[in-house]
């Protein structure tokens, strides 16, 4: 196995720490050169006093005035997070035609398929798997339909960012919570890009994301 | 999340009990007090009770609070147009570990004013409060690469303003 060498040149690489090797082939150079040694025991200097900064001290009112402030505002406005329900006849009906086609797309793979070995692992498991064709057309169905949310994203980005009032807030928060979903779904779909439930999970969270940004635009121009 | 956590609930206690201390020292981390701190996790709370339905579990719960408090910090920050106080301000009431490097740590908290905003809320999580990269990144809403290029930029501009500062008196070189 070839030995790694590090000089002065790596410092920066070595302290980004992306590569074990490289890092400790730099610490094993940096015990012989006082410039990188310095700079290395500074790096670890301010990691080893950076938990000191944990601040920590009692604040016995902090969590009845939550309380209160939660009860007051479930008084006042029971319906801040309630968007309203017209125009959701529009995402639900693409929705429901995209999944259509992928449905059909799907009973065509099962019945066609014949005796190949995915078919026979259709038949034998439970498992929910797609075939690489099959993904594709979902893929594709799904980067349209990201397009026309990435437009609708665009159109309130501005309003978003410049949000002060509850409900622009509100709004704000909850799409950050659904990207935080998507995201996540995603990085499970890769590593099983056959998984019909995550992938309808996955729709689902992005016809979310549509609904709250169309009653977010209608709210802006109300 | 067992259940929306309205005013009264389990589940409001519960994550007030298991994340509260950890938000309150971010919180006061990025405002530089303790009132400011307080009301950031007061509003933050708000927030995650009014989208506590949306919430689908895409996330830790942890990660997802830890995300509104800091955007909520972040809006504090926008409207007082303000970077935390400099330097934060030592507290009696805030209890400091005594093996901690004093001048170096207070140098540290001065010079983390400094940094860029997400910069500095990655140095916060990952270096002070022991978040995972992986955590830092969907608190950030970016990739963890990303997550780990913000800290690694943190570290070295921390480095080379305490550098120019003296503020490592006589470090050592690593043997």
């Amino acid at each position: 196995m070839k030995e790694t060498r590090a000089s002065c040149r790596d410092l920066e690489k070595a302290l980004a720490g992306t590569d074990p090797v490289l890092a400790a082939a730099f610490e094993a150079h940096a015990s012989g050169c006082p410039a990188c040694g310095r700079e290395l025991a500074e790096f670890r200097r301010i990691e080893s006093v950076a938990p000191s900064l944990h601040r920590a001290w009692d604040s016995p009112d902090l969590l009845p005035r939550i309380r209160q402030a939660i009860a007051e505002e479930s008084a006042r406005a029971p319906e801040l997070a309630t968007p309203p329900t017209r125009w959701r006849w529009v995402p639900a009906v693409s929705f429901a035609a995209l999944f259509g086609l992928a449905a059909i797309g799907l009973w065509v793979f099962r019945n066609g398929a014949g005796r190949d070995p995915l078919s026979e692992h259709w038949r034998t498991t439970k498992a929910p798997v797609l075939t690489d064709e099959a993904i594709e057309e979902v893929d594709a169905a799904e980067r349209t339909y990201l397009a026309s949310i990435e437009k609708l994203s665009r159109l309130a980005e501005p309003t978003l960012a410049g949000a002060s009032s509850p409900v622009l807030v509100n709004y704000r928060e909850k799409l950050e919570v659904l990207d935080s979903a998507i995201n996540e779904l995603k990085t499970s779909i890769d590593q099983n890009r056959g998984n019909t439930h995550l992938r309808r999970e996955l729709l689902a969270v992005y016809q979310e994301k549509q609904r709250t940004l169309e009653s977010l635009m209608k709210e802006v121009k109300s | 999340m067992t259940g929306q956590p309205t005013a009264d609930s389990a589940a409001l206690v519960d994550l007030y009990e298991t994340h509260g201390g950890r938000m309150k020292s971010i919180a006061m981390n990025l405002l530089g007090n303790t009132t400011d701190a307080e009301d950031a996790v007061q509003e933050a709370f708000l927030r995650i009770h009014r989208s506590a339905a949306s919430f689908r579990g895409g996330s830790s719960l942890s990660t997802w609070a830890y995300r509104i408090l800091v955007n909520a910090c972040y809006d504090s920050l926008r409207r007082g147009q303000r970077r935390p106080e400099s330097p934060l301000p030592e507290e009696p009431a805030l209890p400091r570990s005594a093996s901690a490097d004093t001048p170096l740590r207070l140098a540290i908290e001065q010079a983390l004013t400094r940094l860029e905003r997400r910069e500095r809320t990655a140095f916060l999580l990952c270096e002070v409060e022991g978040l995972s990269h992986r955590e830092a990144a969907e608190i950030l809403g970016v990739n963890p690469n990303t997550s780990r290029t913000l800290l690694f930029r943190a570290k070295r501009k921390l480095q080379l303003e305490l550098a120019v500062r003296g503020a490592f008196g006589g470090t050592e070189a690593v043997r």
